[in-house]
């Protein structure tokens, strides 16, 4: 008999949704204008580009284009993972719905070339009262998870 | 409008001091720089302090150690750039007559702050700020063709100009060769940890004058005068990052660029040093370019042809920058004001510039702010 999976949680609530289906690709919370149809993330109280306060929050698939990227060489903040111990990828990518994000990569620095599609994914790094907290990183899209 | 000078400098050296108080710091740092206006703390009008850190009122309680004459004192606080901003609402008060004489003080003790970094509860501060600035690079190497040859021959600069200055944190004993600088420990590829500024502690002051007062508290001096004095923030563009401690639109140091030009009716040729806001290598890169001092994607080749070096064209981060000389945060935009003001005045020493007669300091603040003064010699 195994052990059911622990419930994934996200580290901070309102960036990104985990779906229950392991396999699928979680989503990012923008904030959508509602007069300009500008998106945002994170989300956001007033339009950064018209300046309208009719603000919606929208989820869309964690996917986009790799307009940057670095290899840092300090443990992960906050893991508790001995695979993150070593250093982390950070990247910024490029939504198709505009927004440019800057969060974790996953694998190593040679997977990675600016231009290149990437796909979201949850990590988790630790456990909390029987849950796992989790990030929102990103692989290269058909790369194994 | 009143016209504003710089009567005094002083700072007291950037380094790791875990036996040294905030207050010692910024009392040194003051005291030096009224000694060097030739004034003392019953001649102030006003107190502008600037630190990031420490608690509330820590400024007014270090500034009780210079005197307490009754002045008003007030913080201000705008991450790296707070000491150019301090030094600004001294400028704006002195040049609108409101006050004569300003004292300006910034101090911070990172050492003794360290422990309360960033929070990993918190999305927004869960990437180690360097890896902003890498990406910066990451980015320049794929559209430019830039190497990390062409970044560690600008730290290798910084750091033999660092040897040169007796109040710079880091002071090598041999010169730095840009292989060296390449050798070092990786931090946030493709930055290294000598491409990087350190932590520090330290405290920086600048006494501020209406510039009829300054011909009559030194004559035969040369009057030093601020020519021009920007503060800026972040405009909207898409692919703007919202996130974390970010390196900031290109566009404001653009901007901050565009206003002192009109301000001081000068340009890039007229500038003879320049102080910019090197916590990465990378950027004091990038400032070449969008401050004017080489075109858009000549960079490289600038460096490669030494533009920037002591005796290129317009020498960059005389002091060492802050990847040398240090950067505890409140001080690090006074501490380049002291720099110019030594070069302008022919009192450097060993890292004095033939030719010096207009300096250029520009800091960015959080990736969110960009401040800039242009100091005159007359």
């Amino acid at each position: 008999m195994t052990d059911a999976p622990r419930p994934r949680v996200p580290i901070k609530e309102g960036y990104f949704s985990i779906p229950d289906d392991p396999a699928a690709v979680p989503n990012v919370v923008l904030s959508r204008c509602a007069d300009c149809g500008e998106h945002f993330f994170p989300q956001r109280l007033v339009c950064g580009k018209c300046l309208s306060r009719k603000i919606e929050r929208v989820e869309v698939p964690a996917r986009g284009t790799l307009y940057s990227y670095t290899w840092v060489h300090m443990p992960l903040f906050g893991s508790m993972r001995i695979e993150h111990m070593e250093g982390y990828g950070v990247g910024q990518i490029d939504l198709p719905e505009g927004p440019r994000v800057q969060l974790p990569l996953a694998g190593k620095r040679d997977d990675y070339a600016v231009g290149i599609p990437l796909v979201g994914e949850v990590e988790p790094l630790r456990e909390e009262s029987g849950r796992d907290v989790c990030i929102l990183r990103f692989r290269p899209a058909g790369s194994p998870s | 409008m009143n016209g504003v000078a710089i009567l005094g400098v002083g700072m007291s050296r950037f380094g790791m001091y875990p036996n040294r108080s905030v207050h010692e710091m910024a009392c040194e740092a003051g005291n030096l720089a009224l000694d060097d206006a030739g004034l003392t703390f019953k001649d102030i009008d006003a107190v502008y302090a600037g630190h990031i850190f420490h608690q509330a009122m820590t400024g007014v309680r270090a500034v009780k150690e210079l005197g307490m004459t009754g002045v008003p004192v007030q913080r201000i606080e705008n991450a790296s750039a707070t000491g150019s901003c301090a030094l600004r609402e001294a400028y704006l008060q002195v040049r609108s007559g409101v006050y004569d004489r300003v004292l300006v003080l910034g101090f911070d003790k990172m050492t003794q702050v360290m422990g309360s970094a960033p929070s990993p509860q918190d999305m927004d501060e869960a990437i180690l700020p360097a890896a902003f600035f890498a990406m910066w690079a990451t980015r320049r190497m794929h559209e430019r063709g830039t190497t990390p040859a062409h970044l560690a021959k600008i730290a290798a600069k910084n750091w033999n100009f660092g040897a040169l200055n007796p109040v710079s944190q880091r002071q090598a004993k041999e010169t730095v060769t840009p292989e060296q600088v390449l050798a070092s420990k990786m931090v946030a590829w493709p930055l290294t940890a000598m491409m990087s500024c350190p932590i520090g502690d330290g405290a920086a002051a600048v006494v501020v004058c209406r510039d009829d007062l300054a011909k009559k508290y030194q004559p035969g001096k040369p009057v030093i005068r601020i020519a021009a004095s920007h503060l800026g923030s972040e405009k909207y563009e898409r692919g703007h990052l919202f996130m974390g401690p970010v390196v900031g639109p290109a566009q404001m140091s653009r901007d901050a660029a565009t206003d002192i030009w009109a301000q001081a009716g000068m340009g890039p040729e007229d500038i003879d040093l320049v102080q910019v806001h090197d916590a990465f290598v990378i950027e004091e890169l990038e400032y070449y370019e969008l401050l004017g001092f080489c075109r858009e994607g000549e960079a490289e080749k600038a460096i490669e042809e030494g533009w920037f070096e002591a005796s290129g064209r317009t020498p960059f981060s005389t002091d060492g920058g802050l990847i040398a000389r240090g950067h505890p945060g409140g001080p690090t935009g006074l501490a380049q004001i002291w720099e110019t003001v030594h070069q302008l005045r022919g009192t450097a020493g060993k890292r004095q510039l033939a030719k010096a007669r207009a300096g250029l300091c520009h800091m960015m603040g959080g990736g969110s702010v960009c401040a800039a003064h242009i100091l005159v010699k007359e």
